[in-house]
């Protein structure tokens, strides 16, 4: 059951990061493309910049930045002090373990609950970015891809620090 | 209690979160959102911002900058210019004493002009490096020591992931943030260099030579680095002469890289699929990060803290240079223990109105050069300091045999000239800020 579980958790984080990664190479290919373009302009043969390709930088890099969350929170990539570490017991160690990770948990949900309320407002109001005037709410609505991701994965954390607390799981599992 | 009192008593709180090992990020979303419902009676206000904040940060346009940067390094660290680097620094220093940790320091500063992140730099030239440092027998803790301090040579040396954060966070030029950061960034390694070379006379039993190579060789040896200072002269020059924005810069140095890598043929998928999630990780540590100081900086405004910091630090007529030492002391020593950039993001907010309000005698736009540079070299000498030196640890996990007091030990020399460049660059304000002005 846990195996499932971490094999479903590793996968969404997984697949969402590399959804994001492909995002910021078509960024980096469109950045270059409209360098060129630009370079193009004082011939005046109809070649341009991309139009508009600042918001789209924006809006895919908050899309990618949301799907790379889920793997963070997965091999616990976020950055910690060490400093007391050894000097806790193992066992407060793995209570604030849980701890945290259900607030982490928490977090997610609640920012992942008021970026949809965001996305329903851009969606009420129409409002479009400046140049490229592509709706907000596009760039909101991905990002609640990789904001439902981190909720998942932070729910599995969760679920594997309380597995933690007890020896017998501990003995059972590889360190996953 | 006030609201003055709140702001003053959520330091300590913070630090006993971050302290307890939780992360970073959450500690400051946790103190931001709970001091704001203090402050305010209600945690509506919050809620209302995080409707747009979340995905504010993430699209802020300036920030985009951070993830390229970021896949610019790791497709940098596959490509194997490290090696050539260390190759082409050791044809030229190798048969000097010591001149195979010089190389390596070298190769660090080198590859720092491409990578703008310090662990990367210390993993990268550790690979290369660490066996040659071995067969020629340094000592360990000279090998391990001479290979942490280079990798802070990563951000020293722009582009640095940190200069940007700063130059956002206090809107300055990152452009001219990135040119004053060259001239110190090249002192550092002279001063890394120097270090080694004294060791080496200290104790002339400490390594072996290499053998002399000749000049026909050493010049093939810097023509193999040349995909480096090109990519390094479009990214940086790029960016100073506005031919690119930031972002732009730094796309077309992760294209760049990522091509050398390609047609070098060391890209593959399993290499592509690596960088992404390693790109992937930092990011989202970032990002968080950068959120949660935004969120606690929006409860310290709230409080009034900086103006009222910075009233108070006016009215007790200090010297400014006084101030100023006692800052870069205080975040050398907070270096110790915190990450630099957790430290940059929690700090210079409240530091810098106080900081630029005193008269060091210089334009603001100089003194946030200066002032910029000199905060990234006291947070960056927290890297190879104990308790929680990264570079060490990075740099000690790939010599298992070599004890940690030995690489502390041999960091030491190193941090010497980092706190004896850090005294001479702040007595001499010229030599960060000529450069900007000779290209001005």
């Amino acid at each position: 059951m846990y195996r499932t579980l971490y094999r479903g958790a590793d996968f969404i984080a997984q697949v969402l990061a590399y959804l994001g990664g492909a995002i910021l190479i078509a960024i980096i290919a469109m950045t270059v493309v409209s360098i060129i373009g630009r370079l193009f302009v004082p011939l005046q043969i109809g070649i341009g910049p991309i139009r508009g390709i600042y918001d789209f930088t924006s809006m895919a890099m908050a899309a990618a930045v949301f799907a790379f969350l889920p793997i963070c929170q997965l091999r616990q990539g976020h950055a910690v002090v060490d400093l007391f570490e050894r000097r806790m017991p193992d066992s407060v160690g793995r209570i604030l373990d849980l701890l945290f990770n259900a607030m982490m948990l928490g977090a997610a949900t609640i920012g992942t609950l008021r970026l949809f309320a965001g996305l329903q407002d851009k969606m009420a109001t129409g409002e479009t970015t400046q140049i490229a005037e592509m709706p907000v709410w596009w760039g909101y609505a991905a990002g609640m891809v990789g904001a439902t991701g981190f909720i998942l994965v932070a729910g599995f954390c969760t679920l594997r620090a309380a597995l933690m607390m007890s020896e017998r799981f501990r003995e059972a599992q590889p360190h996953v | 209690m006030s609201n003055f009192d709140l702001a003053l008593w959520s330091f300590p709180v913070l630090l006993f979160l971050v302290f307890l090992r939780m992360p970073i990020a959450l500690a400051m979303i946790v103190c931001g959102v709970g001091g704001t419902w203090l402050v305010i009676g209600t945690p509506m206000m919050t809620l209302n911002q995080l409707k747009s904040l979340t995905y504010g940060t993430f699209s802020n346009y300036s920030f985009s900058i951070i993830p390229l940067f970021l896949l610019m390094g790791q497709f940098a660290t596959v490509s194997g210019m490290s090696a050539d680097l260390f190759r082409a620094a050791a044809s030229f220093l190798g048969h000097r004493r010591g001149g195979v940790a010089m190389s390596a320091v070298g190769a660090c500063a080198g590859f720092g002009a491409i990578c703008g992140s310090s662990l990367a730099t210390a993993a990268t030239m550790g690979r290369v490096a660490l066996p040659e440092l071995r067969q020629y027998g340094y000592p360990g803790s000279l090998s391990t020591g001479a290979l942490a301090a280079g990798g802070t040579l990563g951000i020293l040396i722009p582009p640095s992931v940190i200069l940007v954060i700063y130059a956002i966070l206090v809107e300055q030029n990152i452009e001219k943030l990135f040119v004053a950061a060259i001239i110190p960034g090249l002192l550092a390694a002279l001063g890394y260099i120097v270090a080694i070379s004294i060791w080496v006379r200290v104790y002339p039993n400490s390594a072996a030579l290499r053998d002399r190579v000749p000049w026909g060789e050493r010049l093939q040896a810097l023509a193999k680095v040349w995909p480096v200072l090109v990519i390094f002269a479009a990214v940086v020059g790029g960016i100073y002469f506005g031919v690119f924005t930031p972002t732009e810069a730094a796309a077309v140095g992760a294209a760049g890289t990522g091509l050398v890598a390609a047609f070098g043929g060391k890209l593959g998928w399993s290499e592509l699929r690596e960088s992404i999630l390693t790109t992937a990780m930092s990011t989202a540590m970032i990002f968080l990060i950068i959120l949660g100081a935004g969120i606690y900086n929006n409860f310290l405004g709230l409080t009034q803290l900086p103006q009222t910091a910075a009233a108070w630090v006016g009215d007790q007529g200090f010297s400014p240079w006084f101030v100023l030492w006692i800052v870069l002391v205080m975040y050398l020593l907070f270096g110790c223990v915190m990450d630099s950039l957790s430290m940059v993001l929690l700090t210079v907010p409240i530091v810098f109105p106080i900081m630029s309000s005193l008269d060091f005698g210089m334009s603001p736009g100089d003194f946030g050069l200066w002032f910029g540079i000199l905060v990234l070299i006291v947070v960056e000498v927290g890297l190879i300091t104990p308790p929680v030196g990264m570079n060490l640890f990075i740099i000690n996990s790939m010599a298992r045999d070599i004890p940690i007091r030995d690489t502390y030990a041999g960091a030491l020399p190193f941090v010497l000239t980092d706190i004896l460049r850090v005294i001479v660059l702040t007595l001499f304000p010229a030599i960060t800020l000529s450069l900007v002005w000779a290209l001005n």
